[in-house]
C-alpha cells in the first residue's frame, strides 16, 4: 500500500543498492509474513523479565517523583543559577528521540524511500513513547507539578490566559499536537494489521478487541483507496511537526539571552540531532528485536546500511552544527559568549564537550566504511555512544550556559544528584515499559506493507510455469 | 509594660487567644506553639492599635555599646523589624546588621524561657520566687561569711545608667564594682585617646580631612562605634570632589582596607616602626626593613601627610605594642594640628565609658582560680568563650563556690552557672544611654516578653528589697518608675520624649574601677614559632562571637571572604602555593597556645607571610533532645550556643596566647606567629562568590576624579560642537579611558543590535515603560485606556519607581542584606537541619550545605570583586582595587524575566515594576535563566513550612514575620519587589489622608537601613524626589546597558583617589 517499491525482480547484486529498493528476498509468501511477524506478539519468560526490569525502573522514578513533589525540588542537583538540570536535559533527549518515527513513518513515506518498510513500525512506536516519556519531564522539572494546568489556555473566571510569548508555552502546543498526530498515524498504519490479527485469532474477546480496533477492515479495494490517501494526508500533515517540533523545543533556549543559548542556528541544528539521536534509539531497539524475535530477513543488513548513512549524514550536520557555534563565537566578537565555548572545551566543561564531539562528531564517522555500516553489532554500540553523546549535547546546552553567564559573581558548578539519576533511570524504564507491552500487543513490523513487497505467490507460481 | 508576667499571669497572647476561642481552658502561660487558625478581630482595639497599621516605638540598640537609636516596629503586639532611629543624631535612621538582628535575640528559639537552678547537677527550671528566694539567701550568706568583697560580677559593656545603678547595687552588699568587659573593644586606641585627648573616644570628622591613614584602625568593620564612623566615612567619600584620599596600613586588607584607596603592606607589629618614621625618630632605610615595604613607598606616605590640608591618622591594632603605637599617632595628630579639626576631643562619644580592659578580667580569673572568689555574677559577657585558654576562665569558674548568670540565651559560660535568671531582651526592657554628651537615649519594651524572664535591674531591686537592711534604701517600685523618677521633668516630660527616643538629659553616671590591675601578662615580642604572621581578626558582623545563634548574621557573607556558616584561613595565593594548597584544603594552624584545623580561602589582600583567621564561631552547641516528662519543653533544646551555632567554624580564641598589650591590658590578637601544615584534605567553602573577577563587564564600575573632569569637559565640548547632540553615556566612558568601560570591551559594539537601541543617557528611565500586560496582543484602544496608560485615572504610569547606588558610597557592609531579610521574610537556609537529602533518607547535616549548593536567598547581594594583582600566585601586589556592588532585582523596563514565563507570573506593573506574583506561579524557573543578573531565587524546600524540617522560623521566631508580606512556599520563584508593601503602604496613607505622594516620604528597607546612605529610592519620573536628580548624576551607569533590559537600578560610579588626583 504505502510505498511505491517493486517486487523484486532476480537476484540482488550488490550489497549498496539503492534505498527505495530495498527488498526482503528472504520473505517469499503472505503466509510467511503473517506467521513470523505475528509469532513476536507471542509473550517469553524473557519478555517478563524484561518487562519486570523496566517497571522496576519505573517505579524508581515513580517514588522519586513522589518523594520530590513532597519535599521540593532541593533534593535534584540544582546550583543556583543553574535552574535547568537534568529534567530539562532528559525532556530535550526523548523528545529527539521522538523524531526518528516521524521522519521515517512520514517523510520518508513521501520520499517513497523503501527501506522504512520494515522499520518504521518500531520507529513510529517509539516516537508515541519517547515523546509520552519526554512530556512528563517539564512537570517533574517545575516547583509546583500539581499546578502544570495554568499553561493550558482554558477559559476561567479569574480571566487569567497564559503568556503567548513564553516559548514553554509553545512547547506545551507542540509537544502535545505531535503526540496527538504521531498517535493516530501509528494507529492508523496499525488498521489493516489489527484486521489480520482479528482474522489470525481464536479467543474471542481479543478478538472482539482487534475488531473493534481494526474498524471493521475488511481489505477492500475502496478502503484501501481511502487509507492510502488518508496516510498520505496524514505524513504530509506530520512532515512540518517533525521540523517544527523540535525547533519550538530549540526556541525554549534560543528565545533566551542566556549565552551559549542565544542562536538563530539551534532550529535547524535541534533538528539534525534529534533526527540522529532517533535514528541511534532505532538501532538500540530494533537490532536487538531482529536477532531475538528472528527477524534478520525483514530488517536486513541492507536496511541498517541504509538507516547507518542517515545516521551519517545527520552527524555531520550536528558536527558543523557545533563548529559554526564556535565559529560565530569568535566572529561575533562578544566576551561572554566566547569565554561560554572556551569553557565548553577547555574550562571547566571540558569533559562534558569532549564527550559530545567525540560521541557525535568522531565515532559516527565510523560509518564512511560499508563494513561497519552493516556490522549489527558496532551500529548496536554506536547507537549507544550516539545516545550518550546526544544526551550531553543537552547537557553541554543547558548546564555550562546557565553555571557560566553574564555575571560572574553567580558563575557555580553543577553535578546531578541521586533524584535526578532516578528521574533518568525512570524514564527508560517508563518508556521501555510501554514499548515492551507495545510489541506484545501490535505487530512490531507493518505486516500489510512487508506483503507489498512479498511477490504475490501466483506471480511466482506463473512463472514458474511460463 | 514589662512588669510582672510570671508564672500565673495571663500574657496577652494567650489572651486573645481566649478571646478567640471564648475558653478559659486554653488559658495556659507561657509561648504557645500552636498555630492561630482563626483570625478573630478584636472586640475593643487596645490603645493606639489600628489592626494591620504598625506602631513604632522609640528605643535604643543594644547591641553594642554604641547605643545608636532605633525604631522599632510593631504590629498587633509584635516587633517586626528594627530601624535607625532619624531623630537620633548618633546614626541618623541607620543601623548595621548586629542591630537589625536584635529581633532574632529577642525570638531567639533557644532562649531560656524561664528561670533555671542546677539541682542534681543540671540546670532546670525554677519559678521566679524561688529563684529569687536562692538569690537572696546566698547573697545573705556571702555577706554574713565576709566574702563579699570578693564577689565578681562580670557585665557585658553597655553605657547608660544600668551600670552605674548596678555599681550602687554591689556596693550596697559590699561588693566591688563590677567587671564592664568587652571582647569587641579597640582597648589600644581607647588607652591611646585617654593619654592623648583625655576622653575614651573623640569624635573622628572624615569629612574635615583630606586624607584619612589607617594604622590598623578598622573603622568599617566594628572598630570604635560602627554605624556612626561608617555615615561619616560614607559622607565624607560621596562628595567625590573633595572626598579625602584614604591609606590603609596593615597586614591584612580588612573591609575598612579594601576600601581604603591604597594598601601599605607592612609586616605585623611594624606599625610601629612606621609612625616612628614618621615622627622623624627612625630612619626610613630602619622602617622600610621592619615594615617590609619599599622606601619610596614610605617616603610618598610621608610626603602625602606633609601635603595634605588635612589629615585624620587613625590607629586600632590588637597587637603587643598597638597602644604604643596609638598613642605615637596620636600625638603626630596633635603635631599635624589635626585635633580640634578632624579629631575632636570636646564632643566625646560615651561608647567606651567605664569599660574595663580585659587584663582585670584575667585577674578576676586568677583570683577566681585561687578559690577566693565566692560569688560570681555574669551577665551578657561570655568570657568561657572569648576568653584565651591560658587565662583558665572555666577552671576557675569551677572553683566559684555559686555562679549567677543573668544572661538570656545558653551560651558557654551561663551553662556552668548555679543559677540563671534570665534578662529581658533589650527590645523587651527599659533603660537609656548617654551615647554623646547631654543626649539620652530612652529604651523602652517594643512588645510584651516573649518569655518568662525578668529585667535585670528589676531583680536587683526585688532582691534587694527582700533583705531587710536594703529594703528601706529600695523603694522604687521597678527600673523604670527610678528612670522616670530621675527624668528631668518627671513622667509627663518622659512620656512626652519617649515617642522621639531621644532626650536631652544625662543617664547616671559610674564612677568606674580604679585602674591599676593592667597587664597580667604582658609580652614586648612576638609569641611562638612558625613561617607564618598570626592575625586574628574580629568579624564585622558576628563580632568575637554575639551573633553566632542568629541566622542572618551566621547567613550573612563575610564581607571580605564572603564565606558564611564557617570558619577559615586567609592566606595569600604565593603562600598558598609554596604551601601546595588550593582554595578549600585543610590545613593545621598551631600556636603556642592551641591548635586548629581550617580551610584555606585563598584572599589578595593578605601579605604572603601573613594569615588570618576570624573570630565569631567556633561555640559549643549540640542538640540536647530531652523532654520533661509531660512532654513539654523545659529543658533548652540544643545546649551550648543553640542550634545556630551548632557546628559552625571555629574558635579562633583557642590560637590566642593571652599575652597582653602592656600599656592597655588588652589580650594581643596580632602578634603571634603559627606553624602552618597541610592535612592533604579538602572540604567545600561554603562561599556566595562565583568569580571574583568582573571580567571587565562593567558591573561595578570606577573612575577617578581626572577622569570625571576630563569626560565633563569633554562632554560640555562637544555639546558645544554639535549643538546639543545626544552625547552617549560610552562616549563619557571612552573618554576616561579606563580599562572596564563597559559595553564595547565585552560586548562588541552596541550598535550591533538589531533594533537600533536607543543610546542616549539612561534610556531606561526616560523611556516609556515597555510594555503593558498585554504586550503586543493588546489593542490601540486597550492600551490607550488601560492602566498602562498615562491618562488612566489610577495615575500609576505616571510613575516610575526606581533606586540608585552610589558605589563611592558603599562599603560593603552588608547592613541592606539583613534589612532585606527583616522586611521580607527571607528564609535562612544554612542551619544543619535544612540541607538537603544525599540518598531518600540521609540528609547533608553540614550547616551551610544549602549555601555550598548556591541556595541562599538574599534577595540583595553584595558582590565583591577585585580588579588587578591578576598574577597573585607569583606576585604579591598590594595595589588592587575593590568593587562592592550591591546586586538585586534591576526593575528591568524591559525585563526579559517577564516574557518567558508561561503563566504571567512575573509581569510589569504601569509603575516599573517588575513584579513577581508568587500565587501564579509554577516553579518553571525560566525567568532566572533569562535574568541576566541572576537576582531570582527559587524555595528549593518549604522553607515557610512549619513542620518541616527545612523550616526556616521554628517557634518563637514566625513571631518576626512582616504580615505585609507573604511567606513563600515551595516551588515558588521569588525576589526583589523593591518594597512594593512598601509603596502601596505609602499610597494607601496618601489617598487616606487625601494628599499626594510626597517626594522621598519613604523608602525601601534596605536604602532605610543602610549605614553609608548609599542607596536612594524612588519615583525617578518626578523630579521633585531625589532619585530623579541623582539617576541624571555624571557617574550614573546602568549594569549591561548593552542588553537593552532598561534597568530601574541605576549605580553610580566608585571613585577612586588616586595620588595624582
Amino acid at each position: 500500500m504505502a510505498t511505491t517499491a517493486k517486487p523484486v525482480q532476480g537476484k540482488i547484486k550488490r550489497p549498496n543498492i539503492p534505498s527505495a529498493g530495498i527488498q526482503v528476498p528472504a520473505v517469499s509468501t503472505f503466509e510467511q509474513v503473517d506467521n513470523e511477524i505475528l509469532a513476536t506478539l507471542k509473550p517469553s519468560s524473557k519478555w517478563f523479565m524484561g518487562l519486570g526490569l523496566a517497571i522496576a525502573a519505573m517505579l524508581v522514578g515513580a517514588s522519586a517523583w513522589t518523594y520530590q513533589i513532597y519535599w521540593g525540588l532541593g533534593n535534584a542537583g540544582y546550583v543556583p543559577p543553574v535552574m535547568w538540570g537534568v529534567y530539562i536535559i532528559t525532556f530535550v533527549f526523548w523528545v529527539g528521540i521522538g523524531h526518528a518515527g516521524t521522519l521515517i513513518s512520514a517523510i520518508l513515506y513521501l520520499f517513497r524511500a523503501g527501506f522504512r518498510t520494515t522499520i518504521y513500525r518500531a520507529s513510529e512506536a517509539m516516537t508515541v513513547f519517547a515523546v509520552m516519556t519526554a512530556g512528563l519531564f517539564p512537570i517533574i522539572h517545575i516547583g509546583r507539578p500539581w499546578k502544570f494546568f495554568w499553561l493550558i489556555p482554558y477559559p476561567n473566571w479569574r480571566l487569567l490566559f497564559p503568556q503567548f510569548k513564553s516559548p514553554l508555552l509553545w512547547d506545551v502546543f507542540a509537544i502535545s499536537t505531535y503526540l496527538t498526530i504521531s498517535t493516530t498515524f501509528l494507529y492508523l498504519g496499525l488498521i489493516p494489521d489489527f484486521a489480520v490479527m482479528r482474522d489470525k485469532e481464536t479467543n474471542p474477546i481479543r478478538k472482539r478487541i482487534f475488531a473493534m480496533l481494526s474498524l471493521g477492515w475488511k481489505n477492500t479495494d475502496r478502503e484501501w483507496r481511502h487509507f492510502a490517501k488518508m496516510y498520505m494526508f496524514l505524513a504530509a500533515f506530520s512532515t512540518p511537526l517533525v521540523l517544527s517540533v523540535h525547533s519550538v523545543v530549540s526556541f525554549d533556549f534560543a528565545m533566551a539571552l542566556t549565552p551559549g543559548w542565544h542562536t538563530t542556528i539551534f532550529p535547524p541544528y535541534f533538528v539534525g540531532g534529534a533526527i540522529f539521536s532517533g535514528f541511534a534509539m532505532v538501532w538500540t531497539i530494533l537490532i536487538p528485536i531482529r536477532k531475538w524475535w528472528n527477524l534478520e530477513h525483514y530488517v536486513t543488513l541492507n536496511h541498517l546500511d541504509a538507516t547507518a548513512k542517515v545516521v551519517l549524514f545527520t552527524s555531520i550536520m550536528v558536527g558543523s552544527g557545533y563548529l559554526s557555534e564556535f565559529f560565530i563565537a569568535w566572529y561575533g566578537g562578544n566576551a561572554a559568549e566566547q569565554e561560554y565555548f572556551w569553557n565548553r572545551v577547555f574550562g571547566q566543561w571540558w569533559w562534558a564537550g569532549w564527550i559530545l564531539l567525540l560521541c557525535n562528531m568522531i565515532f559516527p564517522l565510523s560509518l564512511f566504511s560499508q563494513k561497519l555500516r552493516r556490522n549489527p553489532t558496532w551500529l548496536w554500540i554506536l547507537s549507544i555512544i550516539i545516545n550518550i553523546g546526544m544526551w550531553y549535547e543537552r547537557f553541554v546546552i543547558v548546564v555550562p550556559s546557565l553555571s557560566h553567564e553574564f555575571e560572574p559573581w553567580q558563575w557555580t558548578n553543577y553535578s546531578p544528584s541521586w533524584i535526578d539519576m532516578c528521574f533518568l533511570v525512570g524514564s527508560f524504564g517508563w518508556f521501555f515499559m510501554w514499548f515492551l507491552l507495545f510489541i506484545k500487543q501490535m505487530p512490531v513490523i507493518a505486516i500489510a506493507e512487508v506483503k507489498e513487497i512479498v511477490p504475490p505467490k501466483m506471480l511466482n507460481d506463473h512463472g514458474g510455469h511460463h | 509594660m514589662s512588669t510582672e508576667s510570671g508564672a500565673t499571669g495571663v500574657k496577652r497572647r494567650d489572651f486573645l487567644k481566649i478571646l478567640g476561642v471564648t475558653s478559659a481552658a486554653t488559658a495556659v502561660t507561657g509561648c504557645n506553639t500552636d498555630h492561630v487558625r482563626k483570625l478573630i478581630p478584636y472586640v475593643s482595639n487596645p490603645d493606639n492599635t489600628v489592626p494591620g497599621v504598625s506602631n513604632y516605638f522609640a528605643s535604643t540598640c543594644r547591641e553594642c555599646a554604641t547605643s545608636c537609636g532605633i525604631l522599632v516596629e510593631t504590629r498587633d503586639g509584635r516587633a517586626l523589624k528594627i530601624e535607625g532611629n532619624p531623630n537620633a543624631e548618633l546614626n541618623r535612621g541607620a543601623l548595621c546588621a548586629k542591630g537589625q538582628s536584635a529581633l532574632q535575640g529577642l525570638y531567639n528559639p533557644d532562649r531560656f524561657r524561664q528561670p533555671m537552678a542546677r539541682k542534681n547537677g543540671q540546670l532546670t527550671a525554677v519559678t521566679w520566687d524561688e529563684a529569687l528566694q536562692t538569690l537572696a539567701t546566698k547573697l545573705g550568706e556571702v555577706r554574713s561569711k565576709g566574702q563579699a568583697s570578693n564577689a565578681v560580677f562580670i557585665n557585658q559593656h553597655e553605657i547608660g545608667s544600668f551600670p552605674a545603678v548596678l555599681d550602687n547595687w554591689l556596693r550596697d552588699y559590699g561588693m566591688p564594682a563590677h567587671l564592664s568587659y568587652d571582647a569587641d573593644a579597640p582597648a589600644s586606641a581607647i588607652a591611646a585617646n585617654k593619654a592623648a585627648y583625655g576622653v575614651a573616644w573623640p569624635t573622628l570628622d572624615f569629612d574635615a580631612a583630606s586624607l584619612i591613614v589607617s594604622f590598623g584602625a578598622d573603622f568599617l568593620d566594628g572598630w570604635g562605634p560602627s554605624v556612626p564612623l561608617q555615615l561619616a566615612w560614607a559622607d565624607a567619600r560621596g562628595k567625590v570632589e573633595g572626598a579625602p584620599r584614604a591609606i590603609y596600613i596593615g597586614a591584612r586588607r580588612s573591609l575598612t582596607g579594601l576600601n581604603a584607596d591604597s594598601w601599605i603592606a607592612c609586616r605585623p607589629g611594624s606599625e610601629l616602626a612606621i609612625i616612628q618614621f614618621l615622627r622623624g625618630s627612625k630612619p626610613v632605610a630602619d622602617a622600610a626593613a621592619a615594615a617590609d615595604v619599599s622606601v619610596a613607598t614610605l617616603e610618598g606616605l610621608k610626603k602625602e601627610i606633609a601635603e595634605a590640608k588635612r589629615s585624620l591618622l587613625l590607629a586600632g591594632g590588637n597587637g603587643v605594642d598597638s597602644t604604643q603605637v596609638a598613642t605615637e599617632v596620636a600625638e603626630y595628630n596633635k603635631s599635624l594640628g589635626n585635633v580640634g579639626i578632624t579629631i575632636k576631643p570636646a564632643s566625646p562619644l560615651g561608647i567606651y565609658e567605664r569599660l574595663d580592659v580585659s587584663a582585670a578580667v584575667f585577674n578576676a580569673a586568677d583570683r577566681m582560680n585561687a578559690g577566693s572568689v565566692p560569688v560570681l555574677f555574669v551577665r551578657g559577657a561570655n568570657p568561657v568563650h572569648t576568653l584565651p585558654k591560658s587565662v583558665k576562665f572555666a577552671e576557675g569558674l569551677a572553683k566559684v563556690a555559686f555562679k549567677v548568670s543573668f544572661t538570656n540565651v545558653p551560651d558557654e559560660t551561663t551553662e556552668l552557672a548555679d543559677l540563671v535568671l534570665p534578662d529581658h531582651h533589650s527590645l523587651e526592657s527599659w533603660g537609656d544611654a548617654e551615647p554623646t554628651a547631654n543626649t539620652l537615649h530612652l529604651q523602652q519594651p517594643a512588645m510584651e516578653p516573649v518569655f518568662n524572664t525578668r529585667a535585670t535591674a528589676d531583680v536587683l531591686i526585688a532582691v534587694a528589697k527582700m533583705d531587710t537592711a536594703l529594703a528601706s534604701k529600695y523603694t522604687m517600685t521597678d527600673y523604670r518608675s527610678w528612670l522616670v523618677s530621675r527624668f528631668p521633668g518627671g513622667q509627663a516630660a518622659q512620656m512626652l520624649a519617649l515617642p522621639k527616643g531621644v532626650a536631652s538629659a544625662s543617664s547616671l553616671r559610674a564612677a568606674g574601677r580604679a585602674a591599676g590591675d593592667l597587664g597580667r601578662k604582658p609580652a614586648a615580642a612576638f609569641a611562638g614559632a612558625g613561617d607564618f604572621h598570626l592575625v586574628i581578626n574580629a568579624s564585622p558582623t558576628l563580632g568575637t562571637g554575639a551573633g553566632a545563634n542568629k541566622p542572618w548574621l551566621v547567613e550573612l557573607p563575610d564581607p571580605v571572604s564572603k564565606i558564611a556558616w564557617q570558619s577559615w584561613v586567609e592566606m595569600h595565593p604565593m603562600a598558598c602555593k609554596k604551601l601546595g594548597v588550593t582554595r578549600g584544603d585543610l590545613v593545621t594552624i598551631e600556636t603556642s597556645a592551641g591548635k586548629v584545623t581550617l580551610p584555606v580561602y585563598n584572599y589578595l589582600g593578605i601579605r604572603p607571610d601573613t594569615i588570618a583567621v576570624s573570630l565569631g564561631l567556633g561555640h559549643k552547641s549540640q542538640s540536647n533532645r530531652k523532654f520533661d516528662a509531660d512532654g513539654d519543653r523545659k529543658v533548652p533544646f540544643y545546649s551550648g550556643y543553640g542550634r545556630y551555632a551548632e557546628g559552625v567554624g571555629i574558635n579562633a580564641v583557642d590560637l590566642v596566647s593571652g599575652d597582653t598589650d602592656a600599656l592597655s591590658g588588652a589580650i594581643a590578637y596580632t602578634s603571634m606567629k603559627a606553624k602552618v601544615t597541610r592535612t592533604g584534605e579538602n572540604i567545600d567553602l561554603i562561599t556566595t562568590e562565583g568569580s571574583a573577577r568582573q571580567h571587565s563587564r562593567g558591573i561595578g564600575q570606577a573612575s577617578t576624579l581626572a577622569a570625571l573632569v576630563a569626560a565633563r569637559t569633554k562632554k560640555e565640548a562637544s555639546h558645544g560642537a554639535t549643538e546639543g547632540a545626544a552625547t552617549t553615556q560610552h562616549d563619557a566612558n571612552a573618554a576616561e579611558g579606563g580599562h572596564e568601560l563597559g559595553p564595547k570591551e565585552w560586548g562588541g559594539n552596541e550598535h550591533a543590535f538589531v533594533g537600533g537601541a536607543p543610546t542616549e543617557f539612561l534610556p531606561g528611565l526616560k523611556s516609556p515603560v515597555a510594555n503593558d500586560a498585554q504586550g503586543d496582543l493588546g489593542t490601540q484602544d486597550s492600551k490607550d485606556k488601560g492602566m498602562y496608560s498615562e491618562k488612566h485615572w489610577s495615575g500609576m504610569a505616571k510613575r516610575r519607581w526606581a533606586m540608585t547606588v552610589d558605589l563611592s558610597r558603599c562599603t560593603g557592609c552588608s547592613a541592606c542584606v539583613t534589612a532585606c531579610y527583616s522586611e521580607n521574610n527571607i528564609p535562612t537556609v544554612g542551619a544543619t537541619w535544612q540541607g538537603r537529602a544525599l540518598s531518600p533518607t540521609v540528609w547533608d547535616t553540614r550547616p551551610g550545605a544549602n549555601i555550598l549548593k548556591g541556595r541562599e536567598m538574599a534577595w540583595i547581594r553584595l558582590e565583591r570583586y577585585f580588579e588587578g594583582a591578576e598574577d597573585s600566585e607569583n606576585v604579591f601586589d598590594p595595589g588592587f582595587d575593590t568593587r562592592f556592588v550591591p546586586m538585586m532585582c534591576q526593575h528591568c523596563g524591559n525585563a526579559p524575566c517577564e516574557p518567558v514565563c508561561p503563566v504571567y507570573a512575573t509581569y510589569h506593573s504601569p509603575d516599573g515594576l517588575n513584579v513577581q506574583v508568587y500565587n501564579r506561579c509554577v516553579g518553571t524557573r525560566y525567568c532566572s535563566n533569562n535574568c541576566p543578573y541572576k537576582v531570582r531565587y527559587y524555595n528549593w524546600f518549604g522553607y515557610g513550612e512549619p513542620g518541616r524540617r527545612q523550616y526556616a522560623f521554628p517557634e518563637p521566631m514566625q513571631m518576626q514575620l512582616n504580615p505585609d508580606v507573604t511567606v513563600r512556599g515551595k516551588g515558588v520563584m521569588e525576589k526583589c519587589t523593591f518594597c512594593v508593601q512598601r509603596i502601596r503602604e505609602a499610597e494607601t496613607r496618601a489617598d487616606l489622608e487625601q494628599r499626594p505622594l510626597q517626594a522621598d516620604e519613604f523608602t525601601t528597607a534596605c536604602a532605610q537601613a543602610c549605614p553609608s546612605k548609599a542607596i536612594t529610592f524612588g519615583d525617578a519620573a518626578d523630579p521633585t524626589w531625589t532619585v530623579a536628580k541623582q539617576v541624571e548624576d555624571e557617574r550614573a551607569y546602568h549594569v549591561f546597558e548593552v542588553l537593552n533590559t532598561y534597568t530601574a537600578v541605576v549605580y553610580l560610579k566608585k571613585i577612586n583617589h588616586t595620588v595624582e588626583a
